[in-house]
């Protein structure tokens, strides 16, 4: 098992290769945390995605700009395509099935590609619809695979307007299914208002929340079929 | 270098210098390699000078795969190119540089480094001139005076100019005939 100050030092060169954009930097620093035998989950979260966090911070500080946002992905993406086929599925004591997209009108997704990624190490069956996805097809996804999550993304204000719409068809089909929104206009408050029954501020907090949202409602079904008995 | 802000969207205003570098076009699988070499230099000189760069690669409609690809489609090289004044679009659709003509082939670096830009150039310099227009064997090139006020203006039928490397396999690879290329007095610096 690798020392601490070791894990600690791949942990930061995997950080900084997606914060100063290196995707030579990030590649190295897989390599290095697979070779020293640290567990890849940790490294993509404690290294990829806190780089990736900080780099959300200085784009809403302005100090990054939108090509430097493509540029610390593409590092991200290039130590994720190593460290991916090594992780184990992480045990987080629920299954689920999400539905993820970008709402019609925005075609920003790094956000929800980053949320996506997070849930598919985090072992949940996830339905991408990818970005400008049109508010219906959202319905129909949630009904064709029976998921317990349906997460709503959006970048601006003029495409976050879709967003209660969505929430409302769905839940008129599937009164049952659970609906998270994201994004950077987003707020909880907003969340609340929308009718939407999760907000996640990032997308560490998405998987947490998610994890929270679909053991409720693992529960409330399981109350509900002991009742029915 | 040119003062490319006209041409910038909202994502990238910021970048707002084009540098155009351009090398020989060789017909050879070099040539990518060397603009992107220069790039490099050129985005390394300028980081170490606290500069933002952004280098939109010169085979950028080939790379999808990356995210940062998706602004390439932002920028022409061959607008960065006329806007520092090296050259207009000729009646064949590519960019000619008076002396080298359409030899050359165009990458762009940008940046935010406040450089005097160079004056650009905004109208053709084809003239009367249609070699172009009677050589070209799939009557793609129509034969227009480019202009940067008129920017939409359809020089070259690229469903036509495709349909022949179609009917002749032989053209597989990215140089397609290339006659409007050699026939161009100004590629052949004046050479018969």
């Amino acid at each position: 098992m690798a020392d601490e100050a070791k894990k600690k030092e791949i942990f930061e060169k995997l950080r900084n290769g997606v914060i100063q954009y290196d995707e030579d930097a990030c590649k190295e620093g897989a390599q290095e945390a697979l070779d020293a035998g640290i567990d890849p989950n940790e490294a993509i979260f404690d290294g990829l995605v806190s780089g990736m966090e900080e780099v959300g911070r200085l784009f809403e500080a302005q100090e990054y700009f939108v090509p430097e946002i493509l540029m610390c992905a593409d590092a991200l993406y290039a130590g994720l395509d190593i460290l991916k086929p090594h992780c184990k599925q992480m045990d987080i004591g629920v299954k689920g099935a999400v539905v993820i997209g970008t709402v019609e009108g925005d075609v920003h997704d790094i956000g929800k590609n980053l949320v996506k990624m997070m849930f598919d190490v985090a072992g949940f069956t996830v339905y991408d619809l990818g970005r400008d996805v049109p508010l219906d097809q959202f319905v129909e996804e949630q009904l064709r695979t029976d998921s317990e999550l349906v997460c709503l993304s959006a970048m601006m204000t003029t495409s976050m307007v879709g967003m209660p719409k969505v929430i409302e068809k769905i839940k008129a089909k599937n009164p049952d299914c659970l609906i998270m929104i994201g994004g950077a206009p987003t707020s909880k408050d907003l969340a609340e208002k929308f009718g939407a029954d999760g907000y996640a501020e990032d997308a560490s907090n998405a998987l947490k929340e998610a994890i929270k949202m679909v053991s409720f409602l693992k529960k409330l079904r399981d109350e509900k079929a002991a009742a029915n008995k | 270098m040119g003062d490319i802000t006209i041409a910038l969207t909202r994502e990238i205003v910021h970048l707002n210098r084009g540098i155009a570098l351009a090398v020989n076009r060789g017909l050879n699988r070099d040539t990518n390699a060397q603009l992107v070499l220069l790039q490099q230099w050129t985005e390394g000189w300028l980081k170490k000078r606290g500069f933002r760069s952004l280098s939109v690669p010169p085979d950028s409609d080939k790379k999808k795969s990356k995210y940062i690809s998706r602004l390439y489609h932002l920028v022409s090289h061959k607008t960065a190119a006329t806007l520092s004044g090296l050259g207009w679009i000729g009646k064949n659709g590519l960019l000619i540089n008076g002396a080298y003509g359409s030899r050359l082939s165009w990458a762009t670096v940008l940046t935010d480094a406040p450089f005097g830009p160079d004056l650009p150039i905004t109208k053709s310099e084809c003239g009367e001139c249609e070699l172009c227009v009677k050589y070209c064997p799939s009557g793609a090139v129509q034969g227009h005076l480019w202009s940067m006020d008129n920017p939409l203006q359809e020089l070259v039928v690229y469903e036509k100019c495709r349909s022949l490397k179609k009917e002749r396999p032989i053209f597989d690879e990215k140089p397609n005939c290339g006659l409007c290329i050699t026939i161009c007095p100004y590629s052949r610096n004046g050479q018969k």
